[in-house]
């Protein structure tokens, strides 16, 4: 099949531009590690990165910690995704709820996951418990925020049209008012995935004994900083792996065109 | 509820199974309705009190400037808003809020896009309780009925404006309403589609036979379309005049008579500007 114009300028943007700019990074990060401005203990250069990985791949860690703290992150988001879609419908549906909880949420959106490590560990101890609060916590917050929104928004304009055309008020919910509030649902379940694995970090301080941020913690009590790099490497790349999933699979759930 | 029609299959006809046609046409009594808005501790009469009949069957059009209050009206008639003073009846039942005996197309279709234009005809058809099959087909019909044959499963966000507001009249007449309001429904297609949708809304309604409130503030339009004509002053809006008219359809602007063409003046100066 020939490459017509447009398929060669697209082939460029999805695959050469990010080409370029890692290599453009890799690039000043290796001259950066060869010019011995910096030491090479508190700044590794790409190249140890890369054995460190192999190093943790060959002592067979590094599976079982990508394992369970993906693991951790998708039990984490699904328990906090669904309640924070549950009370995000009833929050922006419902004018009693509104005005019961609204204050209440607001005054939990700015609390960090971190600062919520000693409370974890207080209710759940060291085991699974605490890193699923965590994490399930911080997805929670932004998917009920993003659905209170999108529930709170639906055009005036549907709910007439839904009635004057006798649907019960269970049909209008299910059939008019949650597909209006999608995009924001969606979009607030898409940030949710993004901040699962954000705070999973800061759940792996409640005492883990495997996942990826407790290999950062190792690394840091060895001063492993090649280990670091490699591992903050990872996260990256699975965040980015995970958001391109999810953003494809947003894209096929809400597929209609915005009025 | 009409129960489930038996009908000759295969058979070719733009009339749906409608055999309550006769008695699906809605009487409307406005009686002294007031409308007024309060914010805070303002008040804004949106309509002045209003006294007018629509006689089942026909085809009303209300016509005037923009803030006259003609949306209210209809909306207080469509139960999304309710009067402060007076009483709307429809066939001698007060009005409590929507109601499928009494269907709305709007100026801005309100299409839900998260269903296809089938979708769309099904959602008014659903209410009926209708086996799979037949809601499929009476979908069908109601969309070749306005034209739209070969694009029932396209989205809203892939159709023309006229086709949109197309989908919402097969929509709409599906529920088998048995007063219609219609609030600016053309007021955003162009010129030439205005005058198609035209041909198609007098055609759909001669089949239906609904009672027909029509806001417009283009004189063409309701000289065109209506059996009646109100012309509503400015805000606070009163109705000042009535024009009754009779000439046989199908009307073109283009070929108005004399009569015609002295009830479009007389209504163009009514509703001029004071200051021009």
């Amino acid at each position: 099949m020939a490459l017509s114009g447009h398929n060669i300028s697209e082939f460029v943007l999805t695959v050469f531009r990010p080409l370029v700019s890692f290599t453009i990074v890799l690039a000043i990060w290796s001259a950066a590690a060869l010019s011995g401005v910096v030491s090479e203990t508190l700044f590794p250069p790409p190249w140890t990165v890369w054995s460190a990985a192999v190093e943790m791949w060959n002592a067979g860690t590094l599976t079982p910690d990508i394992r369970i703290s993906v693991e951790r992150a998708v039990i984490g988001f699904a328990i906090g995704a669904s309640l924070g879609v549950l009370l995000g419908v009833v929050t922006g549906r419902t004018q009693f709820f509104r005005t019961l909880l609204n204050p209440f949420l607001t005054l939990l959106r700015p609390i960090p996951a971190i600062a919520l490590v000693p409370v974890a560990i207080v209710w759940f101890g060291i085991g699974e418990g605490s890193k699923y609060f965590v994490i399930s916590y911080t997805v929670f917050l932004a998917v009920w925020f993003n659905t209170h929104h999108g529930m709170d928004f639906v055009p005036e304009i549907y709910i007439r049209a839904s009635r004057s055309l006798g649907a019960s008020r269970l049909r209008e919910f299910l059939t008019v008012v949650v597909p209006a509030a999608a995009p924001h649902i969606v979009s607030g379940l898409r940030l949710g995935v993004a901040l699962a694995l954000l705070s999973l970090v800061a759940a792996e301080l409640t005492g883990a004994s495997s996942g990826i941020g407790y290999r950062l913690q190792e690394a840091r009590q060895y001063i492993r900083t090649d280990r670091m790099f490699a591992l903050l490497v990872l996260l990256g790349i699975i965040g980015a792996l995970v958001d391109l999933a999810v953003h494809r699979i947003s894209r096929a759930l809400v597929h209609w065109e915005q009025a | 509820m009409t129960g489930p029609t038996v009908q000759t299959p295969n058979v070719a006809c733009l009339r749906p199974p409608a055999p309550a046609a006769a008695l699906s046409r809605g009487h409307v009594a406005i009686q002294d309705v007031e409308i007024i808005f309060r914010n805070g501790r303002n008040e804004t009469q949106a309509l002045a009190p209003v006294t007018l009949d629509l006689e089942p069957g026909t085809f009303t059009a209300l016509i005037g400037p923009s803030g006259c209050g003609k949306s209210t009206l209809m909306n207080a008639i469509a139960g999304f808003v309710f009067p402060s003073a007076g009483r709307i009846d429809v066939n001698g039942v007060p009005v409590k809020g929507p109601d499928p005996e009494v269907g709305v197309i709007f100026q801005q279709y309100a299409l839900f896009p998260w269903f296809t234009a089938l979708g769309n005809v099904k959602f008014a058809l659903k209410r009926f309780g209708l086996a799979r099959d037949e809601l499929e087909r009476r979908a069908r019909e109601a969309l070749a009925e306005t034209g739209l044959a070969g694009q029932e499963m396209k989205y809203p966000g892939q159709l023309s404006g006229g086709m949109k507001q197309r989908v919402a009249i097969a929509r709409t007449f599906s529920g088998a309403p048995k007063v219609l309001l219609m609030d600016e429904p053309f007021g955003a297609l162009d010129a030439q589609t205005r005058i198609s949708m035209h041909t198609l809304l007098m055609r759909v309604w001669q089949a239906h036979r609904a009672t027909v409130l029509f806001i417009t503030h283009d004189v063409d339009e309701a000289l065109v379309l209506a059996d009646r004509v109100y012309v509503m002053s400015r805000a606070p809006g009163r109705i000042i005049k009535t024009f009754d008219i009779t000439h046989t359809r199908p009307r073109s602007a283009a070929d108005f008579d004399m009569e015609q063409m002295r009830m479009r003046s007389d209504i163009h100066r009514l509703l001029r500007p004071p200051d021009e």
